[in-house]
């Protein structure tokens, strides 16, 4: 029983002069690593603060404030809109078309890859049809939904769904396809029947591919909703953005941006969150979104 | 038990005959396998083991030697059923293997742990697949780790262990499947530092002596076949097939830190590695997938 894992840490058995090097040493390193975080954090606020007054120097100054408005504007624009109720009365809508059509696009795009996997011969079969749907821009897709599903909530889900279907359809393709097949024959050994391969090996280990796909799909779940909302709707942050734009009020349209941005943001928490507990057994770096 | 004893093919070795009931635990019967593959240049067809005779005695520890690409790996996944001969019989316990050889263990170079599995559930997957129950199969896994030192690691993932034990999680857990008795071990220490190398020989020693499980092993290094193996069958280069099976008569329980000291190393070691050498240099081999 030769190495062991032996944590410094933890290791108080040490005598004095030695005990006073690891102490030292400990500290040194902790300090370094604080003096690093303090740095990042500054250089943060730094640009943060260089974009934010940049913006409202240029303001009027060199940029028609019709256009760009400033940040001072757009903050009472936005304090505005959530205390009238708007925001939320819109973000309503907004929230709804993007949750069901991730919800649908994200389940759909999960059964299909795994469908495609257990089918033999089917994922050659279906790969041309894939790629050029794939390549399609879904963008252009917005109309026909319209016109095939009026303007109600049904066409902004269904776009919302195609920008999420594929992502996760191709992540989960290619996480089931990264599987060893060493793991796969120890297991067949084991007397795993086909079935017990899938789900016990070939399935958990696409794992991170999945959550990948379904991390980078949540702003895309959001873009197909805003812009199915552009295009033809009564409600929605993107018929607030829309509306507001169309009557020059650029402060309101920073407004509805800002709103999306902390839907996203608060998403992406939610996907780290459920990260972390569903796949302890990556071994990960912290991310940059955290 | 009525079935009479194979005794036609050949062993070169110059034990006494065996007794009747002494069939092979495993055998290879004029074994051929024949690899087909596709390459830019078209078609090539490649012979990777041509009329293989080989026994392994119930109970014994026998390595495969031979320059790499002669056929030890896919000899030993015909043993486990992952591939069929392309002709010729491959039996266990007198039976023609007939699909995947669940009864016996598979070890690689790799340690091939599940990445998701704490260190118990991954010793605890060969029973769960059998159906074994829970509390039971928790006994035996916990038992066996106890066994290799991993006493306070079962709640960890591969990824939190160093090498050797994860290769010592690999090992135990084909143990722990009391239905398995061939395991099959294809350069297991290979990727290891040489120092948990010798620790692994001996804890694999430790592990195999008195549990009547056969082992079959495969190596690139004379040295770990002579200080693990009964006896030691060498391959010639490809296409493979057996060139000698020679004795180790070196008495147990070995000393594999000191086996270079025990007597009787240098007169296995000798021609072993005459064996061996004229395999490897007759010229470049030819590669083989």
């Amino acid at each position: 029983m030769a190495e062991r894992v032996r944590s410094v840490e933890t290791d108080d058995s040490v005598p004095g002069r030695e005990a006073e090097v690891r102490r030292r040493e400990a500290a040194n390193t902790e300090r370094q690593e604080r003096n690093r975080r303090t740095t990042v954090v500054a250089w943060q606020i730094l640009l943060l603060s260089a974009l934010l007054a940049g913006w409202w120097g240029a303001s009027g100054r060199i940029v028609d404030r019709l256009f760009l408005s400033d940040p001072v504007s757009i903050a009472r624009a936005f304090w505005r809109i959530v205390v009238d109720g708007s925001l939320w009365f819109h973000l309503r809508y907004t929230l709804a078309e993007t949750f069901l059509g991730y919800v649908l696009g994200a389940s759909s795009g999960l059964l299909a890859a795994v469908g495609t996997w257990i089918v033999p011969g089917a994922a050659p079969a279906l790969r041309p049809l894939i790629l050029l749907a794939y390549a399609t821009p879904k963008i252009a897709l917005a109309p026909l939904m319209i016109l095939w599903f009026g303007i109600g909530i049904v066409p902004k889900v269904i776009l919302a769904a195609t920008f999420v279907f594929f992502v996760v359809y191709l992540n989960t393709m290619a996480g089931l396809g990264t599987v060893s097949g060493g793991l796969v024959n120890v297991v067949r050994v084991m007397g795993a029947t086909p079935a017990a391969v899938f789900r016990k090996v070939v399935l958990p280990n696409a794992m991170p591919f999945v959550v990948a796909g379904l991390r980078i799909t949540i702003p895309a779940a959001l873009i197909g909703a805003i812009v199915a909302e552009f295009i033809s709707s009564n409600r929605g942050v993107g018929y607030l953005i829309n509306a507001a734009s169309s009557r020059y009020r650029t402060a309101d349209v920073f407004a509805g941006i800002l709103g999306l941005l902390i839907v996203v943001l608060a998403m992406n928490a939610g996907v780290s969150a459920l990260e972390r507990w569903w796949l302890p057994w990556v071994p990960r770096e912290r991310s940059p979104l955290g | 038990m009525s079935r009479p004893a194979p005794g036609t093919h050949v062993t070169t070795t110059g034990s006494a005959p065996a007794p009747a009931e002494s069939a092979f635990v495993l055998e290879a019967r004029g074994v051929y396998k024949v690899f087909v593959t596709r390459g830019r240049a078209g078609r090539r067809v490649m012979t990777a083991l041509r009329d293989v005779n080989l026994g392994v005695r119930p109970g014994e520890f026998l390595t495969l030697v031979g320059p790499s690409g002669c056929g030890k790996s896919t000899m030993l996944n015909l043993f486990a059923g992952l591939t069929e001969a392309s002709d010729g019989t491959v039996l266990h316990d007198g039976r023609p293997i007939r699909g995947i050889n669940t009864r016996g263990g598979y070890v690689t170079q790799d340690d091939n742990l599940l990445p998701w599995r704490t260190t118990l559930a991954n010793v605890e997957i060969a029973l769960e697949l059998k159906g074994v129950p829970r509390v039971e199969r928790r006994h035996k896994a916990l038992a066996y780790l106890e066994r290799v030192g991993l006493k306070g690691f079962e709640h960890h993932y591969p990824h939190e262990l160093s090498g050797g034990m994860r290769k010592r999680v690999s090992i135990v857990r084909t143990l722990v499947d009391d239905s398995v008795n061939v395991i099959l071990m294809d350069e297991p220490f290979g990727p290891l530092d040489a120092q948990t190398r010798l620790v692994l020989q001996d804890e694999l020693l430790q592990l195999w002596q008195g549990s009547g499980r056969t082992i079959v092993f495969v190596t690139h290094d004379l040295v770990e076949a002579i200080a693990l193996s009964d006896r030691i069958a060498v391959f010639t280069r490809a296409p493979g097939t057996i060139k000698e099976i020679r004795d180790v008569p070196i008495r147990r329980p070995r000393d594999v830190f000191h086996i270079h000291e025990a007597p009787g190393f240098v007169e296995v070691y000798d021609p072993l590695w005459n064996d061996l050498r004229a395999e490897i240099s007759r010229g470049p081999e030819p590669s083989v997938g």
